[in-house]
């Protein structure tokens, strides 16, 4: 997890110089810090294996490397309308593959204020969001500090 | 054998409804008295279970068979929707059965034009349903049975389920030769599609449902899902034909109620769960609270149509009148099935831009669905001046506008 979270650091901030620091919070959360990204900048997976950075109270939602690899190949990507408000863990989206539709689930509370309107033309982008081209959706958060209470 | 026969039709007859047991409790301070032996274990077993208050949920012990008494499409879906929803299925897998009166059922993030005949669909009274699980267009019948296998997320397994069918069939026939493929098809002699696979995997819970060809008719599927309608660009997901056929032109002994209770036994060996076929009736809402409701929402137009993933239409068609042919182009673009876009081409000496330009606007922002479309053409007529000409062709345009709706 560990390692990985590393590689995922590393090429979100190829250029800056990395700073890597682990440690667990009373909740179990292992968090990994890069110091190169803008302050509140945290990639944090849920056990949901959605996965969401945040910047200035702004969070954009991708899937994990580890549920795109057991999704396979991505035909189809339906997401919710911009303006829709979501809870922390409500359904906000289906990503379609080899004819299983498995839901997505918000990892944070907030309001969806864009979506990726690219995985409509090209779905298999979803398994580019370490190299930032496969976010979801992007969402002004209704609490900034509820990161925290993702576990990994 | 009787009441035990009895007791495994939950959520039929009064005779089980907590209210007469209370009743029967009542009367005489005890249960014991009224009921007859074997019935009232078997009723105790349901009470302390409390199988009519708590509902569902509190039967399922090691996993279970059931097997719905509707032929509803839009209340057997709503099944799979409750217990994926509501279900706990640790350790309590369970295989449903349905069958449907004839229905066309789409994917997830199908569209319904692109996948079958649905002016053939409106003639003939059949419905038209879209699933949550994702996959392509299917027809049922009562010569089709709907298997759906409900674990954990963790214990999702497409290809075990499949195999497990396999199993089963070889078992009541050792010479078929039936294979799944990587694509969860289930094929006959190597040829011949027999079951196609879809599945929904949510938070906590996954369903993997599959048809199984019986003895449905063919030809008729094979109009039914033909779509008529051209010039459709859309990134829906596509349907893949296939050939079909069914096991009983195989082998005239494997009937439904035989094919099904082959599955339940290989089931029921594999879990080592009780074989026996429990019936539901998925419109009990003691049994499920709630499904009513989901069913409803299945059979909504925003639920079968409004979730068409966004399209377009480019086509062209003639028109004969008074034996010269005219060419009416036609470029609609829909989104959550209603029209965004409206652009209706015809040559302005058969009529006038004006008329024209006030069906295209007056469409937009309506539902691409002949019955609307019907209703606002009706209405904008009656604004037109009234020419016997003028109306003949305005009626010979909507109608060719409704066609491809």
């Amino acid at each position: 997890m560990r390692a990985v979270l590393c590689s995922l650091c590393a090429v979100l901030a190829p250029a800056a110089p990395c700073l890597l620091r682990a440690w667990q919070l009373g909740a179990g959360v292992i968090r990994t810090l890069c110091m190169g990204l803008a302050l509140l900048s945290v990639c944090k997976f849920t056990e949901k294996h959605e996965c969401v950075t945040t910047e200035n109270g702004v969070g954009t939602v991708g899937i994990s490397n580890f549920a795109q690899e057991a999704l396979g190949d991505v035909v189809y990507c339906s997401l919710l309308e911009v303006g829709t408000k979501l809870n922390k863990q409500d359904e906000f989206g289906a990503l379609e593959s080899v004819k299983a539709a498995s839901e997505l689930y918000s990892p944070l509370s907030g309001e969806v204020s864009e979506i990726n309107e690219a995985l409509a033309e090209n779905p298999g982008l979803v398994s580019k969001f370490c190299y930032e081209d496969g976010w979801l959706i992007k969402m002004t958060l209704s609490n900034p500090s509820a990161l925290d209470e993702i576990r990994s | 054998m009787v009441a035990r026969k009895a007791c495994r039709v939950l959520g039929i007859g009064s005779a089980f409804s907590s209210s007469s047991h209370r009743e029967a409790v009542r009367k005489t301070g005890s249960s014991s008295m009224l009921i007859p032996f074997s019935m009232k274990n078997c009723f105790q077993l349901l009470y302390n279970r409390q199988v009519p208050a708590a509902g569902f949920k509190k039967t399922v012990k090691n996993g279970f068979i059931i097997h719905s008494i509707s032929n509803d499409v839009y209340q057997n879906l709503a099944v799979e929707d409750w217990i994926h929803d509501h279900m706990n299925l640790e350790d309590k897998p369970i295989l449903f059965f349905w069958r449907n009166s004839p229905s066309v059922v789409i994917g997830r993030h199908q569209n319904p034009w692109q996948e079958c005949n649905l002016n053939l669909m409106r003639e003939e009274g059949i419905k038209l349903a879209r699933r949550r699980s994702g996959g392509g267009a299917v027809y049922h019948d009562m010569g089709n049975i709907n298997l759906t296998f409900f674990t954990t997320k963790k214990k999702y397994d497409r290809m075990e389920n499949l195999k497990l069918i396999v199993r089963a069939l070889n078992a009541i026939h050792p010479q078929l030769d039936v294979q799944a493929t990587k694509r969860f098809d289930l094929l006959l002699d190597g040829q011949f599609k027999i079951s196609g696979t879809a599945s929904k995997i949510g938070r906590t819970t996954a369903y993997h449902h599959c048809t199984l060809l019986c003895s449905t008719d063919g030809t008729f599927l094979s109009s039914l899902l033909k779509s008529p309608y051209q010039g459709i660009r859309s990134n829906a997901t596509a349907s893949i034909p296939s050939l079909v056929k069914n096991l009983l032109e195989k082998d005239p002994t494997l009937t439904c109620e035989v094919l099904m209770n082959a599955v339940a036994t290989e089931y029921a060996a594999y879990h080592q769960t009780d074989n026996h076929i429990h019936l539901i009736n998925p419109t009990d809402e003691t049994l499920f609270p709630g499904i009513n409701s989901k069913a409803e929402e299945l059979q909504t137009w925003e639920w079968i149509y409004g979730k068409t993933p966004k399209f377009s239409i480019n086509t062209s068609f003639n028109v004969l009148y008074e034996q010269s042919h005219l060419n009416i182009k036609v470029f609609i673009d829909i989104k959550n099935g209603k029209i965004e876009i409206c652009n209706i081409e015809a040559p302005d000496h058969w009529l006038p831009l004006e008329i024209l330009d006030k069906l295209n606007s007056s469409l937009v922002g309506s539902k691409f669905c002949p019955t609307e479309t019907t209703m606002l053409t009706n209405i904008l007529l009656r604004t037109c001046p009234q020419d016997h000409k003028l109306h003949s062709k305005w009626n010979i345009l909507c109608e060719k506008i409704k066609g491809i709706m």
